[in-house]
């Protein structure tokens, strides 16, 4: 069976649970829009521009609310005790990784709809650049799902792994983080200077997907 | 005496600075029920787990048909050795037939709705249960579905650790049967088990106890 057979049929299977569950990107989105109102409460003030705040905002909800589906996305192979299982595949423990990074993604990517135009709402801002934010926020989510997959395999077994993620999380995507406000920040004053910060993101994102599936297999190893 | 495909060398394995197993040799053979018991804390997972190759033995070394075990390449031995854990190894939001086509699918052995429903009426799972979720299944119901996952894998060495869990004497009746047309078959199947009625009917009976293994069976023949 070819390693994209796997993946479709781990995803698949993923999908399919979290369908009759809810519980991931239910908790998910509701974090997410959480995290918008209080960001909202504790940065407008009458009489001062907001819009300065969207890439900020936009960009600290969407890690945060990413660490909320991390937490929950080896729960169903815990709870069975079936992650041996579906690591021991002719293709290794690669469909298994690429498989739960799609889920990832697919789940943020739900979250970004959502809350990118609350954001712009709440701020007041137009949306300008749509360009440059589309394809950094394409980045973002591909770079925060993969770095965040891994974490959250590397810490499957260990205690304390709700408060070991975002120390581990936070730090590593920094870069990604910065590229993204960066980029949010120069399309939506009509900037020029956003294909570096996309070059810089880019390279991230490489990086962690080249190096990602292998360290994820050495974890698991026998 | 059959072929052993399955075996363990000098054996040792420590729990921080306890040494829980102490060079212990173990052949499983094809077509053998072997059963291995001992009180709680005497090593039997830790022991599944070396000869699975999930764990590392702190000294000596277990072999495939002679292959060292850190040689073999995991999807190989996921169809060569199945294991039934302490959990059942199932997706509990996928129903019974679903988690079954799942894991057959997975090691490249699928299997056909029909031929999924047969196992899961095989293992005696009740029939409106099959498109079910196993989340609301009895423990025993999971135990029926993790022994069919077994049997769907088709290979040729079982370890079980306490497969009788949760199962009421007529489940327990058909994993004996089970178990029993498996070593027929030609199947190497090693069970950690507690029970009594189950053990009676082994072929071979190891006393797991200081980290050796007695043989009960010649002690009880003796007797």
């Amino acid at each position: 069976m070819t390693a994209l057979r796997l993946t479709w049929l781990l995803l698949k299977k993923d999908l399919r649970i979290a369908a009759r569950s809810r519980e991931m990107l239910g908790f998910t989105l509701l974090f997410a829009v959480l995290c918008v109102l209080v960001f909202a409460f504790g940065f407008l003030q009458e009489g001062t521009a907001a819009e300065g705040y969207v890439p900020g905002v936009l960009w600290v909800t969407l890690l945060f609310s990413s660490s909320v589906s991390l937490l929950r996305l080896f729960a169903a192979e815990e709870e069975g005790g079936t992650l041996e299982l579906v690591s021991a595949t002719s293709a290794g423990t690669v469909p298994l990784f690429v498989s739960k990074v799609l889920v990832q993604l697919l789940f943020t990517g739900l979250v970004t709809v959502v809350v990118l135009p609350m954001v712009l709402l709440f701020f007041n801002a137009e949306l300008r650049g749509i360009g440059p934010i589309a394809a950094s926020l394409l980045l973002g989510l591909i770079g925060q799902a993969t770095v965040g997959t891994l974490c959250s395999a590397l810490l499957v077994h260990v205690r304390l792994r709700e408060v070991l993620l975002p120390l581990v999380l936070y730090p590593t995507v920094a870069p990604l983080l910065i590229g993204g406000v960066k980029v949010t920040a120069l399309a939506l004053a009509g900037a020029e200077g956003t294909r570096d910060w996309l070059t810089l993101m880019l390279v991230f994102d490489l990086l962690f997907v080249v190096a990602s599936p292998w360290l994820h297999g050495r974890a698991l190893a026998r | 005496m059959a072929s052993a495909p399955l075996t363990a060398r000098g054996i040792a394995w420590a729990a921080g600075d306890r040494f829980v197993l102490l060079d212990l040799d173990l052949d499983v053979h094809s077509g053998e029920l072997l059963f291995i018991s001992g009180h709680n804390g005497a090593g039997k997972t830790s022991l599944l787990a070396i000869l699975r190759g999930a764990s590392q033995a702190t000294q000596g070394s277990v072999a495939l048909n002679s292959v060292p075990l850190s040689e073999v390449a995991t999807d190989y031995l996921a169809k060569r050795i199945a294991v039934l854990q302490h959990r059942p190894g199932l997706y509990f939001d996928l129903t019974g037939l679903e988690n079954l086509q799942l894991f057959s699918s997975l090691i490249g052995r699928p299997l056909t709705d029909t031929e999924a429903e047969a196992l899961l009426d095989r293992v005696g799972l009740p029939r409106e249960a099959h498109h079910r979720r196993v989340r609301h299944y009895s423990r025993g119901m999971q135990q029926r579905t993790g022994l069919a996952r077994i049997i769907a894998s088709k290979a040729d060495i079982w370890l079980l650790d306490e497969p009788s869990t949760g199962l009421d004497p007529g489940g327990r009746e058909t994993l004996s049967t089970l178990l029993r047309q498996a070593t027929d078959a030609g199947t190497a199947v090693l069970a950690v088990s507690h029970d009594q009625a189950l053990i009676a009917k082994a072929d071979r009976h190891l006393h797991l106890h200081d980290g050796r293994l007695h043989d009960m069976t010649t002690q009880q023949e003796a007797l």
